[in-house]
């Protein structure tokens, strides 16, 4: 190592500690200096007891979300395709943490999602509009560009520049919730993934290319949490799902505040059904997002009844 | 007392009309709420379903103007005065005209030269050119060029200019539905009367929109009277009365028996559309635009449609569009523009609302398989290919999986196209990044084909090995 890569490493490394210090108001440092997992996976199938087990080993939801706070519960409802189907968060998990974030005295709690299919149809068909609006949220629309706000990303970055939805510029808390799946595109779909449906234009992603570009979208503002659904998990024709799409019967949910170990877990997941890790994972944990290296991490395994 | 009494009938005849255009309006702008009354008002005008009968249309549309034409012979010009959206937006005009100016309206004669552009319109219809009909039709010229939706046309600037300035003038003059209706209404068995009481002081005239009511000499022509009913608000002595024609003489003669036997002759014939004449002018274009579902080919939508763009304003997704000047032979009809917005796979919304059939219903399970184009991948423009990075917006949004990310040429992902499954939506054209013309597009065709249905396997889950694996 010569005198430069020692500095450029140095000063990688002081940029990747500041983002880390400055990103989210609860990094995993933090929860793992009370003595918290950096990362929880639960095994089970129903939905609201494995959230309530996973969160109640990270010490409660309390830890994210506090009174009087603006909070965005963000989930994958983007195709006109019922919750059978695997493509969007299930309705009874997104309903649940709702519930459970006004309970601790929420303010206000938005859902939102820049879908794919006709955003009406998405809305309806997912089942999450409906299941959303009676727990207590704010169903926004996100179909046109008055919603959206320009913003330039922090760093050196491919994309320079992004539209996030004013909801999610405006939460103090962004709990993510997304649901696990195979991706065409991008391999696999969870946590980092889901920021494609906060932020206006997708295509310069694709452009650019998925790998280089999904992480950035946090670079600007990090969710709080990441809440990825697993439990029945689409693993060929994702995103969408075909008639001869393929299922695993993984049985899961994986949450942390670190969304690349926890698009890791799933990618693990995945792997298991012979899907390649995605490469933008490590490219997250390159950026300062995170801790790609499960092995560094303190992992809790639970059994949800 | 009384006098509130003879303005029941204007009044209920006014609120009728306003609340149908206020329905049909807001209906185009909120399609969700008010998909029932989009199911339904459109069906019953009558201009739509001249258009249906002349280009050979459903059975169901036929009978419908049928029933209306015979409801037309007995209680008048009902459509005009209740039915039509664009009638009710001329009422509107002169009564906020009223406001401003107390200039009275004068009973003129008919004239045949009234008759002309109707009928010209008509004929260019049977004969395979719908755009002179698409113009002066009420219900195409309120949905297609409406101030509500396209932003400030210039024909419906004149349109409102003519109602400001001479009333009903364009029903009677320049309408081709006014024009039918009209020879229908011409000895319609109820109609307004003039009383013994009257006095012929000619305050009916002044008031009449339609200029039919000569109250000078207690004279009516029925045929351009719309049943606005003003007159019987108006009437000091309350002579005017609208209901069965009380005397004999007023009954039908053998003439214009004749000449309704005539009408009913030629409106049959139009059965027989010279067809070497309409294979004319329904040519086939430079280019392949892609036609909406539910069209058949481009000869079954050139020929039933009226230009009216009901479906262009459904289309949730906005991805219908008139046809430019790209694409001459389709004269403003609606065109698919990936481009814009991609056809959604589970939506019909556009077949069901179209008023003259020339976009047929279809069924979800129809619309899953109707073919309006093929998918055309330019595989070097592809950025996947070219840069070798991850992308797959096509394969993501592809419905059918008929774009699917698989190992492809180059050994690594790319898009794969099984084109038997492509139904030709347009949602990739619309997802690829690459601009100004997208890798991956879809050629319109002019007969348009059913697709194999995608293929469905029921596999069992797998299931993990390890409990966690990591």
């Amino acid at each position: 190592m010569n005198r430069r890569t020692f500095i450029k490493t140095l000063a990688g490394g002081a940029l990747a500690l500041s983002l880390e210090a400055g990103l989210g108001s609860l990094p995993s440092s933090a929860l793992r200096a009370q003595g918290f997992p950096d990362l929880v996976a639960t095994r089970g199938t129903n939905l609201t007891a494995m959230f309530d087990k996973s969160l109640e080993a990270l010490g409660g939801l309390g830890q994210f979300v506090k009174s009087g706070q603006t909070v965005l519960v963000k989930p994958n409802m983007g195709w006109a395709i019922d919750p059978a189907g695997g493509a969007n968060t299930n309705p009874v998990l997104v309903s649940h943490i709702i519930k459970n974030v006004l309970n601790l005295g929420a303010k206000k709690v938005y859902v939102f999602d820049n879908t794919c299919d006709n955003w009406n149809d998405a809305y309806q068909v997912s089942g999450l509009e409906k299941a959303a609006t009676e727990a207590g949220a704010t169903v926004a629309p996100a179909n046109s560009t008055g919603y959206f706000q320009k913003v330039d990303l922090p760093g050196e970055t491919t994309l320079k520049s992004t539209q996030y939805h004013e909801l999610y510029l405006e939460a103090d808390v962004v709990i993510n919730v997304p649901v696990l799946k195979h991706h065409g595109g991008a391999r696999m779909t969870a946590a980092l993934k889901n920021m494609m449906g906060a932020i206006y234009d997708r295509r310069p992603l694709h452009r650019n290319g998925l790998d280089e570009t999904i992480p950035e979208l946090m670079l600007y503002k990090k969710p709080n949490l990441n809440v990825v659904e697993a439990v029945r998990v689409m693993i060929s024709g994702g995103p969408r799902g075909h008639g001869d799409s393929r299922y695993l019967s993984s049985q899961m949910m994986i949450v942390s505040p670190d969304p690349v170990a926890a698009d890791m877990a799933s990618a693990k997941l995945l792997e298991a059904a012979g899907i390649k890790i995605p490469e933008y994972i490590e490219q997250g944990a390159k950026i300062g997002l995170g801790v790609a290296d499960l092995e560094k991490l303190n992992i809790q395994r639970l059994t949800a009844a | 007392m009384k006098n509130n009494c003879r303005r029941v009938p204007a009044w209920t005849r006014r609120f009728i009309a306003y609340a149908l255009l206020l329905l049909l309006a807001a209906a185009f702008l909120y399609p969700i709420p008010l998909d029932a009354v989009l199911h339904t008002l459109p069906k019953f005008q009558f201009g739509q379903l001249i258009a249906a009968l002349i280009s050979d249309g459903q059975g169901e549309l036929i009978a419908i103007l049928l029933i209306m034409a015979l409801l037309t012979v007995i209680f008048g010009r009902y459509f005009c005065a209740c039915l039509c959206p664009l009638g009710a937006l001329m009422d509107l005009t002169s009564r906020i005209r009223a406001v401003f100016s107390k200039q009275a309206f004068a009973y003129k004669p008919d004239s045949r030269f009234r008759a002309l552009v109707p009928i010209l319109s008509l004929v260019l219809l049977w004969a395979g050119l719908n755009l002179p009909f698409g113009l002066l039709e009420p219900y195409s010229l309120f949905v297609a060029k409406s101030v509500f939706y396209s932003g400030p046309n210039l024909i419906i600037f004149l349109v409102i200019i003519l109602a400001a300035v001479s009333g009903r003038a364009f029903c009677n003059c320049l309408c081709p539905t006014g024009f039918i209706l009209k020879l229908l209404a011409k000895n319609s068995k109820f109609h307004l009367t003039f009383k013994d009481s009257c006095l012929k002081c000619g305050a009916c005239s002044r008031i009449c929109r339609a200029s039919c009511l000569d109250g000078k000499n207690k004279n009516l022509d029925k045929g351009r009277c719309v049943l606005c009913l003003d007159c019987l608000a108006v009437c000091p002595r309350d002579s005017l009365a609208w209901g069965e024609a009380a005397s004999a003489a007023q009954l039908p003669n053998r003439r214009p028996f004749l000449k309704q036997a005539a009408l009913s002759l030629l409106a049959a014939g139009s059965y027989l559309t010279p067809e070497a004449l309409r294979a004319k002018t329904l040519a086939q274009p430079p280019l392949a635009p892609i036609l909406p579902p539910g069209a058949l080919s481009l000869a079954h939508l050139n020929a039933h449609c009226s230009l009216c763009h009901s479906c262009v304003r459904v289309c949730p997704n906005e991805a219908l569009v008139p046809s430019g000047a790209e694409s001459p032979a389709l004269w403003d009809r609606p065109v698919l523009d990936p481009y814009q917005g991609f056809c959604q796979y589970d939506c019909t919304l556009c077949t069901e609302i179209c008023p003259t059939g020339a976009l047929v219903a279809l069924s979800k399970e129809e619309k899953h398989q109707a073919r309006v184009g093929l998918v055309f991948f330019e595989r070097e423009e592809c950025v996947v290919v070219r840069n070798r990075t991850s992308c797959g917006a096509c394969a993501e949004l592809c419905p059918t999986g008929a774009v699917r990310m698989a190992q492809g040429l180059s050994g690594d992902e790319e898009p794969v196209i099984s084109e038997n499954y492509c139904i030709g939506c347009g949602a990739c054209q619309q997802a690829c990044p690459v601009r100004p013309t997208s890798a991956i597009r879809v050629n319109g065709i002019f007969i348009q084909q059913t697709a194999a249905r995608p293929v469905i396997v029921e596999t069992e889950d797998l299931t993990l090995t390890d409990d966690f694996p990591f």
